[in-house]
């Protein structure tokens, strides 16, 4: 879990547009994308598609393995992706997909889980030469390894152990062994593992999961690096552990769409079409070449000179072509896939000074609802959004807490319109909908008035970090820091803007000296508790009431926060009563959306944007997947392409139809 | 030299008594018969006769003085720049001399204050690195017995690669102008120190110099007045070259992350972002390139202009 | 001779040992939070974080640390990367890498020796003439214009004017290092040839090449034998430095045309602390440092063979 952590931290906002090469999955004209059809399209027969594609990615996201059950970068999995399938995938609606599950279901409410697999999956070599058969034992021998302390060195533990009847216990009983006796262990019937663990293989194609309790989204989780399989067989043949560790696109073996021909780190990987993927109706690229470029400059040049068939743009890439009517480029600037994170402010309720001591000036004002609420209301963030998105700034506008398409009630209605009725927001996509004045003019002088009397002296300052490498993130911030005084008055609060040399943990989040943090959460699974889950109080899963906002370490009732801990507490009990809803699916959002209303209305968090950027691209992006959750977005399959660039035009024709048959 | 000496001879011969006993007396020994000789003034009436380099080094503090200037006439004020990005990538026109950034910023205040950042940078770092470089050169080069302990100190330091310095003082220190200062002198020294050292140990048993230690002249004053002067030609041209070496070093940095902090910006930091944008705006790039451009022609032809003129052997 | 070089090498054994000793202590210096990923630091407790350290061998004693590090090196045991490709020995890590930027540091050394060397050999004939002007200006311009800038504009006219790849490419290696190539060249040849043209115009005003003049000799056979010969010697000394420092690659070209070589590497693992790649790395540098000097001196004294190496022994 919690894969998207570092990257959305280091980027801060806005950056991560220009940054990230290049986003998930992908539906253009945001509103609304959900997963309630299915069937794919497949464009083999044209002769216009691009039969070898070559896609540039930054320098900086370079592979750093080649084990995708070790990973919980977004930069490994948008290349593992291609090489090895787990039990499903999604589809460019965000609906979860056979992979190699063929089906699954569960009899009682999410308790236990059946996933039945097909019998044609085969693991094969670089070469696609037949090493074996992918059957349930090698999904076994993969949660084993992901549970194992000392083969997996952790990673990707959180949700196996969340959810996963005996897996804390078999995860906990590893560390207490040494490492050669951890590695000696297995996954085969009889094994200590299947002894502690809820995992079944009663035969060769059927793997059954047995929860903790009732988890009615669980098969979303089969999207994510953590159910993927691993053959015993390859261990064996790597030499063991230490092989797997160190294995390289030579040695590993693959059952995905692709295997990777050729591997030059910081250069190129090339991606070849596996002649015995399962899935034989899907429309695959003859071969793959992924070029690694220094910067965006360099892939718009090679784009320029035909060389890759994608390129992002950045914002003065945009500006440049979109005021130039003659520009080559200039109608064919399309949307690019919309990054799967939410990104609101974070407060840090327990912020620390550089010396050590409580920062108690910050801390009493940030207790005050009043003083949130008049950032709820009053923070004009379209400046922000023009500096993610300088063309069409309110795809940006972000009003929620949990991501957009996240989940669907029966009826088709997305989940954050839930939360808008609750909150009684109207979205118009035109001006700011949360936007108010008045209020936040209101709540300001009530906050001043409280906290004056609770000895906070104003201006209070707010401790905004960001990268010191990064002129991309300086920029941002020097934008935050004009809206924030724009917004709300230099002489209320004013927006300190410091840096961190390389860690944002270590040197920022973990001495407590934020005020707030900007920070993106993609979903992990379907369902808002992965969200709202995050930020309970008292609860150590929790990862923003634990890391970030230290709302949890709060256990001391005083006058100026007695307010505070009880909106956390009532927050938190109705995250308790939805997750607590297992049996009636548009029951349980509607609780959540009730929950996340509640947390808004107090300003615990305050929505902030989204990500849309633009691009240049012969492939059509609502073709790709395109899940808020899993790892899989940047599997290229069944990619609709045309050799000819896509314009403008093209680009909204496919949205709108793309967007019609999602509401089917 | 040996003219000196005729003229001396020649002095001598009109004196009645031609030996006594003197105390030693710094200000005598430094009496020499040549009366009107001044190292300093020939030095300056022999690179007054390059006019490149005299126009170049006009040209220089015309840049330094005009940076000052630059930042009172300008319409905007550094400190006060508001971002707004319906004003990003104005060219260059009457009200935006330099044009503007990205968000939408006057360029010409931030030119004109990185220019001032880094010409500042570079003459403390280069003003620290010779009297640093001097100092240990002359040590290094004069005392037989420490050369050992300082060529391995020189080998150790210079094999480290810097970045691993830098990383480590910009995690454990912070970063600031101040540490920048000190850390680019901390390894700046290395190479003066070096020159100086080689050329000490060239002119450290010259005849001369074994005469003054005969005549009981201590070993500072043998340094300082004997063996100095014979240095300073290199050490200008070293000094010349560090001021862009500096500045270069302080970009690279900057693109490492490890430079100054981000809110004083300099040359270096404003090449680095002008890069992704000067294809289509190539004023982002042209003005500070410009600049980093003229300091370092200038300093590169004054350089070699002053060190031919500081050469005494090129005196009179 | 013999005992010599066994004495050096011994001596710079010493040095190297001394270097990666301070780097290993150097990077034990930092947080011991700086060994995991931002994810992993969010999600350890205290005591997983302890029981990775522990594991890894991070919490012993730092002389035991040292000491197995020492152990490993006897038996060129470098350990494994932890970031820059996991699990994978550092070795071969380095190994892929090597030889590409060789081969491109090689042919453009050896491009920029006889083109920089060339150059200067014609602006030392033509002395104040046109041609000494243009290669002046030449070495000026590269000298002043920041890489980031330069490079930019080589990869822009080349790619544009002259469509040449604009990224190398391994199944397009020829075409795609041409560019790379030329701008690693472009800095050493002016470097090459502004010191060709320093020395061969010292060398002209010496006074046997009067009395060759005098003797009858050709320009041509005393620009050849005489001058040339001479004026290289100096130059000799730097340049199995400039082959083998090749082997580290450029870290801004190397970026800049996405070459997978040495370059950018040693950043990559500080910035991801992949310690026994860094470590590997300073061994490597500081090796080929200690080497090329050594061979340099070798060079020298076989060129011209006044230069007896055993007597340069000591502080002279």
């Amino acid at each position: 879990m919690k894969k998207t952590m570092s990257r959305a931290l280091a980027l801060a906002m806005a950056s991560a547009l220009l940054l990230n090469g290049c986003g998930n999955g992908g539906n253009g004209e945001s509103e609304g994308d959900n997963g309630a059809a299915g069937g794919t399209t497949n464009d083999a027969g044209n002769a216009n598609a691009v039969k070898d594609l070559v896609y540039p990615r930054l320098a900086t996201r370079e592979l750093e393995t080649f084990n995708l059950l070790y990973s919980q970068r977004q930069e490994d999995f948008e290349t593992l992706c291609n090489l090895v399938d787990g039990l499903v995938e999604a589809d460019s609606y965000g609906k979860v997909q056979p992979a190699v599950a063929e089906k699954w279901s569960t009899e009682d409410g999410g308790l236990t889980w059946t996933f039945n697999l097909r019998n044609d999956v085969k693991w094969v070599d670089m070469n696609a030469q037949e090493k074996a058969n992918c059957v349930a034992n090698d999904f076994a021998t993969g949660l084993e390894w992901v549970l194992n302390f000392h083969k997996n060195d952790s990673s990707n533990t959180s949700m196996p152990l969340e959810m996963i009847k005996g897996a804390e216990e078999y995860y906990e009983y590893t560390k207490t062994l040494s490492k050669e006796e951890a590695y000696a262990l297995t996954a085969e019937e009889g094994s200590k593992f299947r002894e502690m663990v809820g995992i079944a293989t009663p035969d060769e194609n059927t793997v059954v999961y047995t929860c903790i309790n009732p988890t009615p989204y669980f098969y979303t989780v089969g999207t994510y690096a953590c159910l993927f399989p691993m053959s015993q067989a390859m261990v064996d043949e790597l030499g063991g552990p230490d092989g797997v560790k160190s294995m390289t696109n030579e040695t590993m073996w693959y059952n995905g769409c692709y295997t990777m021909t050729s591997y030059i780190q910081g250069n190129e990987k090339i991606l070849e079409k596996n002649p015995t993927y399962w899935d034989k109706e899907a429309s695959l690229f003859d071969s793959v070449t992924i070029k690694m470029v220094e910067s965006s400059d360099v892939a718009f040049q090679l784009y320029q000179s035909g060389e890759v068939d994608y390129c992002d743009l950045t914002e003065s890439q945009i500006k440049t072509i979109s005021e130039n009517e003659g520009h080559e480029f200039h109608d064919y600037i399309v949307p690019a896939v919309a990054s799967k994170y939410s990104y609101p402010y974070h407060f840090n309720f327990n912020k620390m000074k550089e010396d050590g001591t409580p920062d108690e000036n910050w801390n009493t004002a940030v207790a005050n609802e009043a003083f949130r609420l008049s950032w709820y209301y009053g923070l004009d963030l379209t400046n922000m959004w023009k500096r993610v998105n300088a063309l069409d700034p309110m795809s940006c506008e972000n009003n929620f807490y949990t991501m957009k398409g996240l989940v669907y009630t029966s009826d088709g209605t997305e989940y954050t319109e839930l939360v808008a009725k609750e909150l009684g927001l109207e979205i118009n996509g035109k001006t700011p909908a949360r936007l108010d004045k008045e209020k936040a003019e209101q709540y300001k002088k009530q906050a001043i008035e409280e906290l004056t009397a609770l000895g906070v002296t104003f201006p209070v300052g707010i401790d905004y970090y960001i990268p010191a490498s990064s002129q991309t993130a300086l920029d941002s911030a020097n934008v935050t820091k004009q809206l924030f005084s724009e917004s709300l008055g230099d002489d209320y609060v004013t927006l300190n803007i410091k840096t961190y040399v390389s860690k944002l943990n270590s040197e920022v989040i973990k001495p407590h000296l934020h005020s707030i943090v900007n920070n993106g959460w993609g979903a992990d699974y379907g369902d808002p508790q992965n969200y709202l889950g995050q930020e309970t109080y008292g609860t150590p899963q929790a990862y923003y009431s634990q890391n970030y906002s230290y709302i949890n370490e709060i256990t001391e009732e005083t006058p100026a926060n007695k307010a505070l801990l009880d909106t956390y507490k009532e927050y938190t009990k109705l995250v308790e009563e939805a997750n607590a809803i297992t049996d009636d699916m548009d029951a349980r959002y509607k609780a959540y959306a009730k929950a996340e209303a509640y947390m808004l209305q107090h300003a615990l968090v305050v929505p902030v944007n989204y990500q849309q950027g633009w691009c240049l691209s012969r492939i059509d992006n609502t073709s790709r997947a395109n899940a808020m959750f899993g790892c899989q977005n940047e599997k290229m399959k069944n990619w609709r392409t045309s050799k000819d660039a896509y314009t403008t035009e093209q680009a909204t024709a496919l949205a709108a139809e793309h967007a019609a048959s999602t509401k089917k | 030299m040996e003219d000196q000496n005729k003229v001396l001879d020649q002095k001598l011969e009109n004196e009645d008594e031609l030996f006594h006993f003197v105390e030693y007396s710094p200000e005598a020994a430094e009496m020499i018969g040549y009366s009107d000789y001044s190292y300093w003034k020939s030095v300056f009436q022999n690179f007054m006769k390059k006019k490149s380099a005299v126009i170049l080094s006009i040209i220089f503090f015309a840049l330094v003085i005009f940076s000052f200037i630059a930042l009172a006439i300008g319409k905007y004020d550094y400190a006060n720049l508001v971002t707004d990005s319906s004003k990003a990538f104005i060219r260059p026109n009457a009200e935006y001399w330099f044009g503007t950034d990205n968000i939408g910023r006057d360029y010409w205040c931030q030119v004109w204050y990185a220019s001032q950042t880094s010409i500042k940078l570079a003459l403390i770092v280069a003003l620290g690195e010779c009297v640093v470089g001097i100092t240990i050169g002359c040590v290094w080069g004069y005392v037989r017995q420490l050369d050992r302990f300082f060529t391995e100190v020189y080998n150790i330091i210079n094999n480290v690669p810097m970045i691993i310095y830098m990383t480590l003082i910009a995690l454990l220190v912070g970063q600031s102008f101040l540490i920048m200062c000190v850390s680019l002198i901390a390894f700046g020294w290395l190479v003066m120190a070096r020159n100086v050292r080689n050329l000490v140990l060239m002119y450290r048993d010259r005849e001369f110099n074994l005469a003054s230690r005969t005549l009981g002249t201590p070993i500072h004053r043998v340094l300082v007045k004997n063996i100095l002067p014979q240095l300073i030609s290199v050490i200008i041209l070293r000094l010349a070259l560090s001021i862009p070496g500096t500045i270069g070093m302080e970009s690279m940095l900057s693109y490492l992350g490890l430079g100054l902090d981000i809110n004083t910006p300099s040359l270096g930091i404003l090449l680095r972002n002008a890069r992704s944008y000067f294809l289509d705006y190539p004023y982002l790039l042209i003005f500070p390139a410009v600049i980093v451009s003229v300091i370092t022609i200038t300093f590169y032809l004054i350089g070699n202009a002053f060190s031919d003129a500081s050469d005494p052997r090129n005196h009179v | 001779m013999f005992k010599y070089t066994v004495k050096r090498l011994a001596q710079s054994l010493v040095t190297v040992l001394i270097v990666v000793t301070i780097v290993f202590l150097l990077l034990r210096m930092l947080p011991t939070d700086y060994y995991f990923t931002e994810e992993q630091l969010m999600k350890f407790t205290e005591q997983q974080k302890q029981e990775q350290l522990l594991a890894a061998g991070l919490l012993d004693p730092l002389p035991k640390q040292l000491f197995s590090f020492y152990g490993n090196l006897v038996q060129f045991d470098f350990g494994e990367s932890r970031r820059i490709q996991n699990g994978v020995p550092v070795v071969k890590v380095i190994g892929d890498k090597f030889a590409i930027s060789m081969k491109m540091g090689l042919i453009s050394v050896g491009i920029s020796v006889v083109v920089g060397v060339a150059i200067g050999i014609l602006q030392a004939r033509r002395k104040d003439k046109l041609a000494d002007h243009i290669g002046t200006a030449y070495t000026i311009f590269v000298n002043a214009v920041p890489p980031l800038v330069s490079y930019s504009l080589i990869l822009i006219f080349g790619s544009r004017v002259l469509g040449l790849p604009s990224m190398y490419s391994s199944r397009n290696v020829g075409p795609s290092s041409i560019l790379p190539i030329v701008c690693l060249a472009m800095g050493s040849i002016a470097w090459w040839a502004l010191w060709t043209r320093r020395y061969m115009i010292d060398e002209i005003n010496k006074d046997y090449i009067k009395l060759a003049r005098v003797k009858g000799l050709s320009t041509q056979k005393i620009m050849t034998k005489h001058v040339l010969r001479n004026a290289f010697v100096p130059l000799a000394q730097y340049l199995p430095a400039s082959l083998l420092f090749t082997i580290g690659g450029s870290l801004l070209v190397e970026r800049f045309f996405s070459v997978p070589g040495m370059g950018p590497l040693l950043t990559d693992a500080i910035s991801r602390y992949d310690t026994n790649v860094v470590q590997t790395l300073v061994i490597l540098y500081a090796t080929l440092g200690v080497i090329g000097v050594f061979l340099g001196d070798i060079l020298m004294m076989i060129i011209d063979p006044r230069i007896r190496l055993a007597d340069k022994g000591g502080s002279r």
